[in-house]
């Protein structure tokens, strides 16, 4: 797996991620993930990787830049390891796909 | 027709015979022992319990008898069977009774399936609930007894049982089991309260049973709605403190003490979720259970005045 | 016949029966549903007979409370077959880019193949059968991805290790399922030959083309072996496990050549003579539709009548769960009996009695069978 450039690695939403339910409570969302039977809580900026994968495949680069735009923060801001984190947990968790590197993804999304 | 209607000799007769048939919430329960200890005990504490209608099913198949074998003759024990089988190591037999009580809660919390099961104490007044999930040790049986010997009614005190079609809360007015300390405390504070033996040196420490109001018993045909979740802690001299508790949390902490949210899948999730959106979620310290009452009292009025 | 018999061949009846023409089912008094439900569970069938009530449409004539605990069982049915489709997802992410091939065994292959034994059926662990040379590979990746060994006694974890079919059972460290692991169907000790390198030669892919299940007759002759050889003391045989053979000898009877290779594929395996008593069982019971000329054709290697029927007999009592008030001593022989047997034609004697030694020291200390009450809670259970 590419660990040598983690922002050039491309992410895709996984087919278990397309039925989820979402109950939000102040910045507490609590989803189910019917095909795992699991019930997950995360914070705002690992459903907001979520939400910004529903419309394609993005590099890790992109959808970060994407969080700290929706979360308001100055690109860079959210610390790297803190990201990793999450994305390596939404793979576990069967959410997201990491792409084989080969695939073709839109640099510019 | 009730327990309570059935003669000394007559109820001795139906447990070691056929076994004695007794209706508890939504389970009709058929229980054999041949055991004095089990029977005298009995006889008092089920007696507003209804008997089982001739032609109705049981749901669970209880005995509570001396093992077979060898072991018999050492030490006087208690075997308790489910359906023939035996899931526990025995008991001393003086802790017969204590064994049948806490292994039909073990029948339902692990047969229930078709019911959302929380581990929760749940009362009711004007047909809404109060639910206090809570794990043991938290006070929430304490609590429990002191409110329904006050004007509220016992739904249960170990099961918040939900019906996956209407969400309403099913009653299971068992009987309640005081452990240790809060045996006197419920003395001392409700001495009417009907209370049986205690048994020293129980798995739990002293367990004592309460018998549940007579009003409770007969009314565990009556569902309620769930309004508010109280998470109950008792504190020593602690001042009472009620505070709002955040949706999310309440969410987690109903979910992870529930018997089997796991097995219900989305019905489950989306039961809890229903019942925190639409209930008024609080934390409670306490010391004092006149205090807490009081606070629980204007709790329920205010909100209900809204 | 003492009343004891007559309430066990009662409980008996209704089960089988029940499975067997569910139109039964419309015509029960309520007692015979709550023993029907008692029997049930204790063979783990509850979800079955929930599911031919629902086939054969006959909902209202089961009286409310049944049905509630026939709800009960289709609740744990449906979330243990997620939990296993999941993992076994779960089981390719984590195993991709190994290049092996996996092997879906019992449960999981009737559940991701979506085969008539998945109907009702109670789910428990995820089997796999996998190249002995390639199961290094697969332990260390699935470790390194979140999955551990069940921690279990030395003498256990030797015992698998040494003389079995599989590897101790390995499980993720957030989710509660449990992966077996086995390179043969039978134990190395086994007096039957277990080269497995046949099945994975005629193993068929699934849709998804990294998994595939057995052919056929090895599927039948492998749910054969898991109940003759695989028994429990207590239980005997499990009657679930002839419900097996049957839901997939009734689905794979048209195909053809199916018997033919059955048969032929038992004899190599030198498993002749239990598929014999699995089909008689099958067609004695559940009346499983065997061609005469197979079952006449495996005679030959059966034993001669008068052995013949009191094993039969034995059989039965070890396979129907009886009436749970009336437990009967002879039933209870019966399944200690097979449960020797079994261990008989998978290990060599004086392995076999140390093994059966050891077992009956842990059953007499209540090791394995009762749960202590001072460790748990309810809310643990």
């Amino acid at each position: 797996m590419g660990n040598c450039q983690p922002d050039r690695e491309a992410f895709v939403l996984a087919e278990a991620a397309r039925s989820l339910i979402w109950q939000a409570w102040d910045e507490v969302y609590i989803i189910y993930q019917a095909s795992s039977a699991e019930t997950h809580v995360f914070n705002e900026t690992t459903a907001l990787i979520l939400r910004s994968l529903e419309q394609g495949p993005l590099l890790a680069e992109g959808t970060r830049n994407r969080v700290e735009a929706a979360l308001g923060l100055d690109p860079g801001e959210l610390v790297e390891e803190d990201f990793a984190f999450a994305l390596a947990r939404l793979e576990e968790l069967g959410l997201i796909d990491r792409l084989d590197p080969v695939s073709p993804v839109d640099d510019r999304r | 027709m009730i327990v309570g209607d059935l003669g000394r000799g007559e109820f001795d007769k139906r447990l070691a015979g056929p076994g004695l048939r007794v209706r508890f919430g939504p389970f009709n329960i058929r229980i054999g022992s041949p055991l004095d200890a089990f029977a005298g005990v009995a006889h008092q504490l089920y007696a507003p319990y209804p008997l089982v209608e001739e032609n109705a099913l049981i749901d669970f198949h209880v005995r509570i008898a001396s093992p077979r074998g060898l072991r018999r003759w050492v030490r006087r024990q208690a075997c308790f069977s489910l359906d023939g089988q035996s899931p526990f190591a025995p008991y001393t037999i003086e802790h017969a009774f204590p064994a049948v009580e806490w292994g039909i809660n073990w029948c339902i919390a692990t047969r229930a399936h078709h019911l959302l099961m929380l581990h929760s104490a749940v009362v009711e007044r004007d047909g809404l609930a109060m639910l206090f999930p809570a794990s043991p040790g938290d006070g929430k049986s304490t609590l429990c007894t002191a409110l329904v010997h006050s004007g509220w009614r016992l739904l249960s005190d170990e099961f918040g049982l939900i019906r996956p079609e209407d969400g309403l809360l099913l009653p299971l007015p068992r009987l309640i089991p005081l452990k240790n300390e809060s045996i006197e405390v419920i003395r001392r504070f409700r001495p009417e309260a009907l209370i049986g033996p205690a048994f020293y040196n129980t798995r739990k420490g002293t367990v004592a049973h309460v018998r549940p109001p007579v009003d409770s018993v007969q009314r565990a045909a009556e569902t309620a709605r769930p309004r508010w979740f109280v998470f109950p802690r008792w504190i020593a001299h602690s001042p009472l403190d009620l505070q709002p508790m955040s949706k999310s949390q309440a969410f987690l902490m109903v979910a992870s003490n529930a018997f089997n949210y796991e097995v219900l899948d989305e019905t489950a999730y989306r039961l809890v979720a229903q019942m925190v959106a639409q209930s008024d979620c609080y934390s409670l310290c306490y010391s004092d259970l006149d205090e807490a009452l009081a606070a629980l009292d204007e709790l329920s009025r205010s909100s209900r005045d809204e | 016949m003492t009343s004891s018999g007559t309430a066990n061949r009662q409980a008996n009846r209704l089960l089988i029966e029940a499975i067997r023409s569910p139109d039964v089912l419309t015509a029960l008094r309520p007692d015979e549903w709550e023993l029907l439900v008692r029997v049930a569970r204790r063979a783990r069938l509850l979800g079955r007979i929930d599911s031919e009530v629902r086939l054969a449409g006959v909902d209202e004539c089961v009286p409310p409370s049944a049905a509630a605990h026939l709800r009960a069982a289709r609740n744990v049915i449906a979330h243990r077959k997620t939990l296993v489709s999941w993992e076994v997802d779960r089981l390719l992410w984590a195993l991709r880019g190994v290049d092996q091939p996996l092997i879906l065994l019992k449960g999981t292959a009737y559940l991701l193949a979506g085969l008539p034994p998945e109907r009702g059926r109670i789910f428990a662990d995820v089997d796999l059968l996998v190249p002995e040379d390639g199961l290094g590979e697969i332990e260390e990746r699935l470790v390194a991805r979140g999955w551990s060994r069940i921690q279990i006694d030395p003498y256990d974890d030797r015992y698998y290790r040494v003389w079995m079919h599989e590897i101790p059972p390995l499980r993720h460290y957030e989710r509660g399922t449990e992966i077996d692991l086995h390179h043969r169907l039978l134990p190395r000790t086994s007096r039957l030959n277990s080269d497995p390198a046949p099945l994975f030669a005629a193993a068929q892919p699934l849709a998804n083309p990294r998994l595939r299940v057995l052919a056929p007759p090895d599927m039948v002759l492998h749910a054969l072996v898991h109940l003759f050889l695989e028994g429990d003391p207590d239980e005997g045989l499990r009657l679930r496990d002839l419900v097996d053979v049957h839901d997939l000898l009734t689905h794979f009877s048209g195909q053809p050549g199916f018997w033919d290779q059955l048969v032929r594929k038992a004899g190599d395996l030198g498993f002749a003579r239990p598929l014999f008593y699995g089909l008689r069982a099958a067609e004695r019971l559940f009346a499983t539709p065997v061609p005469r000329e197979v079952l006449g054709g495996l005679r030959r290697v059966s034993p001669p009548w008068p052995l013949r029927a009191p094993m039969e007999k034995l059989i039965d009592l070890a396979l129907l769960p009886g009436h749970p008030d009336h437990p009967l001593t002879r039933a209870g022989l019966a399944r200690w009996l097979i449960y020797v047997r079994a261990h008989w034609l998978r290990m060599p004697p004086l392995l076999l009695a140390r093994h059966l030694s050891r077992k009956t020291w842990l059953r007499f200390r209540g090791a394995r069978k009762r749960i202590d009450l001072a460790q748990l809670d309810l809310k643990q259970q």
